[in-house]
């Protein structure tokens, strides 16, 4: 029966409206901040880590996901719905290598996941993913970062900032935001963004940030090359960043 | 053992195919039509297992129909070639390939160029200026490298034909007691006498 | 159906015959073929290009069966257009000869029987070329790759004529030399050559006329 008949919920009201993507778009709202900047050399993104209670062990936590070696992605939302998001867009991106021999670039690894994501305002039996996404990476374009929203557009930042803080917090980037940005300032000001709307004392263990820029690595043939590697920062390195701004 | 020739010459294309129908050993059938009408002004010419080729001409041949009553105008000889080239090409990688080879005559009604496709049972597509299918190829192709030229007209078309008939009745061992004879020009498709 | 998969499989790539021939220069690659088109030994035509142009700075040639060339370079250049509408830039030879691998091998259970030659320049005009087997197993070379009937015939001559640095106008009597003196000895390929040479400014294409027989 379900084969045969299956409808979307998301359909337009009178006014013209999905009113289904506007109520996802809330449940993104009452999610958790997320700051993504582009600096000259690199990206960062980060977000808070939320415990619903001090006896869970925020330590296995994770937030920031790598899509492939040089693309990460955060989330503001429902952590459910962008775990299967993070599954799709590491499938589309094995897709992509596996004809090619080479990772994605960003703008087609955003075009792939915000395809899926539009696919689920329309298609029958589903409903809008609850999240929207900041996604971070390099490549031969230099570094980018993307926004992607539940009902599948998606836009370019120099910064920003999604969940419940994003209006405060891009209005303070606005305000910090310079285009010689070197990476190291951008943590500074990423976590400073976080700092603004942040409940409690932040630590290593509620910050989570992952950062994206060239490094020379050791090849299989032994050369050293150069390549671009997305990274989450240890506890104990977020802890130093910390400790510089405090 | 059939055998299919076509001649481009200056605005037509002159085709001959024998009415042989065999079965083993047997002759069952002296006026067998080898051709379908893809539209006015392209002919489609086959040769090969019975029931494959005629399934799949006309198969081909419906399809073509249909594309000139969607669209609204009649498909280009070149595009009828190639859209039967693509449908062979994937019935070869199926379980059961046609076993089919074909020429394919036609001739723009508005500009008058006549084209001249030869493809085997493999979809292998070439245009050709003149064309034999079957053991004939081995009989007639030396015949037309002699005495071809792109610029004949028609009555020089048929006696280059005529020699390779004769050719074929000489040295082939089977006798085709007849050929259709047919010309696709931009008037549209007849079948002619040679004589 | 088994029985034609079994003919091919031993004389697939000899049905048609053919030859086609990649090398490098000093910023540039040069591509060639013949331009025989038979049925075993029966020549049926003569201006069967097996080289096909994928965008400004990469060409493949396909040697082997005539219908595998056809399908396959139709495929292979819709692949290239639709790439180039998605991601809003030209393939790079590179990623063009991981595309041709992967979709020779899709097909690793009923294969394309052609060999390719890819001969390109990448985005900083770095000469590229290789070849596969009809599953998609890639060779990367420095210098030449060949392929089709007249593989063996090319590899004696292309290592004694070829060497490092040549300019477009050296490389094209290189390659012209060593394609038409390999393919005389082949009875299945020949009757007119087609020569590409790539520059990161422009494309020279020569016809050859050569022996007709």
């Amino acid at each position: 029966m379900s084969d045969r008949y299956s409808f979307s919920l998301t359909t337009f009201s009178p006014s013209g409206k999905l009113v289904q993507i506007e109520y996802a778009l809330n449940a993104v709202k009452q999610g958790v901040t997320s700051i993504g900047i582009k600096a000259t050399n690199g990206v960062v993104i980060a977000t808070e880590k939320k415990s619903p209670s001090t006896l869970v062990d925020e330590t296995t936590v994770e937030k920031i996901s790598l899509i492939t070696n040089d693309i990460g992605i955060v989330y503001s939302g429902m952590g459910p719905d962008a775990r299967v998001l993070v599954g799709k867009a590491r499938k589309a991106a094995q897709k992509y290598k596996r004809i090619y021999n080479e990772n994605p670039p960003v703008n087609m690894l955003v075009k792939d996941v915000a395809l899926i994501m539009q696919e689920y305002t329309q298609s029958g039996g589903v409903r809008p993913f609850g999240v929207s996404l900041l996604i971070a990476g390099y490549d031969s374009n230099g570094p980018s970062l993307y926004q992607v929203d539940p009902s599948g557009s998606y836009w370019p930042w120099k910064a920003t900032a999604i969940g419940k803080n994003m209006i405060s917090a891009k209005t303070f980037l606005e305000k910090r935001y310079t285009e010689s940005l070197e990476l190291e300032d951008a943590v500074h000001t990423a976590i400073l963004t976080l700092k603004e709307g942040y409940e409690g004392q932040m630590t290593e263990n509620t910050v989570e940030i992952g950062i994206c820029q060239m490094e020379e690595i050791v090849d299989t043939r032994g050369n050293t090359v150069t390549v671009p590697r997305f990274n989450k920062l240890t506890p104990s390195e977020v802890k130093d960043y910390l400790a510089n701004i405090a | 053992m059939e055998v299919l020739l076509g001649i481009q010459g200056k605005d037509f294309v002159l085709v001959a195919s024998d009415a042989l129908a065999i079965t083993s050993i047997v002759a069952m059938k002296r006026n067998h039509n080898k051709t379908r009408k893809l539209n006015d002004n392209v002919l489609l010419m086959f040769s090969g297992e019975g029931g494959d080729s005629v399934q799949f001409c006309e198969f081909i041949q419906r399809n073509v129909q249909l594309n000139g009553i969607r669209r609204g105008y009649p498909l280009s000889t070149k595009a009828a070639a190639n859209f039967t080239r693509v449908e062979l090409a994937e019935s070869l990688r199926s379980r059961h390939p046609y076993q089919v080879n074909l020429l394919i005559a036609g001739c723009d009604p508005d500009t008058g160029v006549p084209e001249l496709y030869w493809m085997d049972y493999l979809a292998s597509l070439k245009k050709l200026p003149f064309a034999v299918q079957g053991y004939g190829q081995y009989f007639c192709n030396s015949t037309m490298d002699r005495y071809y030229r792109p610029d004949m007209n028609l009555e020089e078309a048929k006696a280059l034909m005529k020699k390779c008939i004769n050719e074929l009745k000489v040295r082939f061992i089977i006798n085709f007691s007849d050929f259709v004879f047919q010309v696709v020009d931009k008037d549209g498709i007849k079948e002619i006498k040679l004589e | 159906m088994i029985t034609f998969f079994l003919v091919l499989l031993q004389s697939g790539n000899e049905y048609n015959g053919g030859a086609v021939v990649a090398m490098v220069g000093k910023d540039c690659v040069a591509i060639a073929s013949d331009k025989r088109f038979g049925l075993e030994l029966l020549t049926l035509a003569t201006d069967f290009e097996k080289i096909f142009k994928m965008n400004d700075k990469c060409y493949i040639g396909l040697a082997g069966l005539a219908t595998d060339v056809q399908t396959l370079s139709e495929e292979l250049k819709l692949k290239c257009d639709l790439y180039k509408l998605r991601e809003e830039r030209e393939i790079t030879p590179k990623k063009f000869a991981h595309l041709v691998s992967s979709t020779l091998y899709d097909h690793r259970w009923g294969p394309y029987f052609c060999e390719p030659c890819i001969a390109g320049l990448d985005e900083n005009n770095k000469p590229f070329i290789c070849s596969t087997d009809l599953i998609g197993c890639i060779n990367f070379a420095k210098d030449f790759v060949v392929c089709g009937t007249t593989a063996r015939e090319l590899y004696g001559i292309c290592e004694s004529f070829w060497e490092p640095d040549l300019g477009p106008e050296e490389l094209f009597e290189v390659i012209s030399q060593s394609l038409l003196n390999a393919f005389d000895r082949d009875s299945k390929s020949g009757w007119g050559a087609v020569v590409h040479i790539i520059t990161p400014e422009k494309i020279i294409t020569r016809h050859l006329k050569t022996r007709q027989d």
